[in-house]
């Protein structure tokens, strides 16, 4: 193993990191990212891992709840790297790494150690050492056993998430990727649904379920940190063994090259529903546009998530709306509807530029105005998300009986106003906060802070919103009061053509500024 | 009549001074090399040229009309194959070149017939791969394509000729002379020298930052400048931007 050339490399990783920190933008970032790390820390730390310790304890439940606490750290590592994207950027690639004199097992090595140093994976070794620490602090077990278990849980957790994301990936470019990895997500998310009031029935099934679930990287840990001196082996030898298999089936599906999908015709077409979509917008901008629906419909992730949005919509409508009473599938549908119409797109509708690369320059050098880009950037997205709502509206009325005109009203202006106030933050977002990044990656969150801020917002809002109002204003969220909805997507759309109207205005001053952050020169 | 002329154009990022006092004629109908050392402003004077970036100070004419980057009669009259070729990766090249030929103001049929042609003649037929699947040359040549599809009356092309195959090169060389013959006007950047040698009528040579300091004929040879006397454009490039030597003993 070449150790000084890695460590020369890890070194350069935060060289590379620091030197970030030479813009303006930069140093914000820096210092926001500094201050939620410090801040999740400490509340981790003391309120998580070790917290959850002492009531374990306390409790006499400690393996249960060091089950329970490590399995739910452990999915959510998974998920939230493989949903978010967090935690999964490769600083270097593997052509990068190849120019060095480093062997294909360095190579790997150097680029999965640089992955691992992550803030996001420091946050969760911090909660499970703070499960440890606290198991050691209160005697219910040995330092040593505690944080080997959680050093090695950390490690297999890391290498389970780089597998479903390597597999995944392939799946995605196989023909038929997609609908397949729906199918997927659908049945994972359905699944405790179905499988928690049988088990609630029946808790003696559930305590055997448990007992069998010993070979499970997160039980494997808690066995190995808390059990006896027969269990603890037992857990750490599972725990060697997850290590061992999912490493091998990462290598495997590194090794493996990627079927990429081929075209089926090599004759030009120029019968192309785009160029009739963008027709609609006029002889003027209709190229345009049509050139901004390819660059959504051909992008991996966007088609991806335009397929999930509204089996997503629907799974949260169900979730969260048989919680809110008797009329809480509406009263959810209010916020989720809206979701539907910009979940999908929203990726490339806050960073308009920053997936272009050098195809930016391009925009400025065509005749007319240049902000014409941004706003037929900002229509495609628009008419994407729009697509969705027959559909919606029709599922809609189609599951969930009985038919009131005043409901698909209500929810079509929800819809609407998201839809619109949605794309307004991201023109805004696409000039004063953009970032270089990657357009045919599958994962990993490329986002600036205000992308990331406009989305995970966006979502928040449509999904508490209308919960909020249901407990504030009831009446408000009654099919009686659908008139005092109409009015809100045409406020959204004037916000919508101001800002689309004023970040015209602002974007030739922009340009040069944006050219350079989307070339990745600044 | 100058196709392009150039008044103590500057341009700065910031502190940085990237071109300094540039002024410059380009006649109609010529094929002008644009040449200097690496950092020397020649693209960035190019971007200027194009509006893709705006001059701290100067002016610009193309054409005998004010350039702006907010003219789009003027840019409807350029064709431009830019530093890094500007490509759309997830596009098929038939589609890229569509619709530059319509942002250029191209009905549809004529527009799909040209870009049929030129793929035809640039050998890019191959329907089954985007852009960004394209090999280094590929992507030049669908770059000059998309530069040329709207039959300019001005083509700025920085570095045109690298990384093409000489009958691409060839091909687009013709293309280059029918085209100045036609009294349209080609500016070049290039490293080439002897490219520029062969094909350009004049020349400008920049030092940094964007600084002229010679600008002439090249279509006899050899050049007297300084007191000298010069045999091609290399000896002059290097006696001007000035000839580097560094003895590395381990090398």
């Amino acid at each position: 193993m070449n150790a000084p050339l890695i460590l020369e490399l890890l070194g350069l990783r935060y060289k590379l990191l620091w030197a970030k920190t030479r813009s303006r933008n930069g140093r914000i970032a820096l210092f926001v990212t500094g201050y939620l790390l410090l801040v999740m820390l400490l509340a981790i730390l003391g309120f998580g891992g070790f917290g959850a310790a002492v009531a374990a304890v306390r409790a006499g439940k400690a393996l249960v709840i060091a089950q329970g606490v490590l399995t739910g750290l452990f999915f959510q590592a998974v998920l939230s790297t493989n949903i978010l994207g967090f935690g999964m950027n490769n600083l270097f690639t593997e052509s990068e790494l190849r120019r060095y004199p480093l062997s294909a097992a360095d190579r790997r090595l150097a680029r999965h150690i640089t992955a691992l140093l992550d803030p996001f994976w420091f946050l969760f070794l911090a909660l499970e050492l703070g499960l440890a620490l606290g198991m050691y602090g209160l005697g219910a077990a040995g330092f040593w056993s505690a944080v080997l278990a959680v050093l090695l849980l950390f490690g297999v957790n890391y290498l389970c998430a780089r597998v479903v994301a390597a597999y995944i990936d392939r799946l995605m470019k196989r023909r038929g990727g997609p609908a397949i990895l729906l199918s997927l997500v659908m049945l994972l998310s359905l699944l405790p649904g179905a499988v928690a009031p049988l088990l609630a029935k029946n808790r003696a099934l559930g305590a055997r379920v448990v007992e069998h679930l010993g070979f499970l990287p997160p039980f494997a840990a808690a066995d190995a940190m808390l059990g006896s001196q027969g269990a603890a082996a037992r857990g750490f030898l599972w725990l060697m063994a997850w290590a061992i298999v999912f490493a091998a089936l990462l290598v495997r599906a590194e090794r493996r090259p990627v079927e990429r999908r081929v075209a089926a015709s090599t004759r030009i077409s120029w019968d192309s529903p785009f160029d009739r979509a963008g027709a609609f917008f006029g002889p003027a901008l209709g190229p345009y546009v049509a050139h901004w629906l390819r660059f959504y419909a051909r992008n991996p992730r966007t088609r991806t998530l335009m397929l999930l949005s509204l089996p997503l919509t629907a799974f949260l409508t169900y979730s969260t709306g048989h919680t809110l009473g008797p009329d809480g599938m509406f009263v959810a549908a209010l916020g989720t509807a809206s979701l539907a119409t910009f979940f999908g797109t929203a990726r490339i509708a806050v960073n308009q530029f920053g997936y272009s690369g050098g195809g930016f320059r391009r925009y400025l050098l065509l005749p007319g105005d240049p902000a014409g880009a941004l706003r037929a950037a900002s229509y495609a997205s628009l008419t994407l998300g729009a697509a969705a709502l027959p559909v919606l509206l029709l599922g809609w009325i189609a599951l969930v009986p009985p038919f009131d005109p005043r409901r698909i009203v209500m929810l079509l202006a929800s819809a609407l106003t998201g839809l619109f106030l949605f794309n307004a933050a991201g023109v805004w977002v696409t000039l004063y906060n953009p970032r270089k990044g990657n357009y045919d990656s599958n994962f990993g969150n490329d986002l600036s802070l205000g992308g990331n801020l406009v989305v995970i917002g966006s979502v928040l809002c449509a999904m508490l919103l209308p919960r909020v109002l249901h407990h504030v204003a009831p009446a408000a969220v009654r099919p009686e009061a659908w008139w005092t909805l109409v009015p809100l997507p045409v406020l959204a759309a004037a916000v919508y053509r101001f800002s689309l109207a004023a970040a015209g205005k602002v974007f030739p001053a922009r340009r040069e500024r944006l050219l350079a952050l989307v070339e990745g020169r600044d | 009549m100058d196709a392009i002329r150039l008044v103590n154009l500057t341009k700065k990022y910031g502190p940085v001074l990237a071109v300094e006092n540039l002024s410059l004629a380009v006649p109609a109908g010529s094929m002008f090399g644009f040449l200097g050392p690496n950092g020397s402003g020649k693209s960035t004077t190019i971007g200027c040229m194009t509006g893709l970036l705006d001059p701290t100070a100067g002016e610009i004419e193309l054409l005998g009309e004010r350039f702006t980057a907010g003219h789009p009669g003027l840019k409807r009259r350029i064709g431009v194959m830019p530093e890094n070729l500007g490509l759309f990766e997830p596009l098929y090249a038939h589609e890229f070149l569509a619709f530059i030929g319509r942002m250029f103001g191209l009905d549809e049929a004529t527009a799909r017939a040209r870009v049929g042609e030129l793929l035809e003649a640039l050998e890019l037929t191959d329907a089954s791969k985007t852009l960004s699947e394209y090999s280094t040359g590929m992507r030049k040549r669908v770059a000059f394509a998309a530069a040329v599809i709207h039959s300019p009356e001005i083509l700025f092309l920085d570095e045109p000729f690298e990384s093409i195959d000489p009958a691409g090169v060839a091909l687009m060389k013709q293309w280059l002379r029918r085209f100045t013959e036609q009294g349209r006007t080609v500016f070049i950047t290039s490293h080439v020298l002897e490219t520029v040698e062969r094909l350009c009528t004049g020349a400008a040579i920049v030092t940094r930052p964007g600084k002229l300091v010679w600008q002439g004929d090249i279509t006899t040879f050899p050049i007297h400048y300084d007191g000298k006397e010069f045999p091609a454009l290399e000896p002059l490039f290097l006696h001007l931007t000035g000839e580097r030597y560094a003895d590395l003993k381990w090398l």
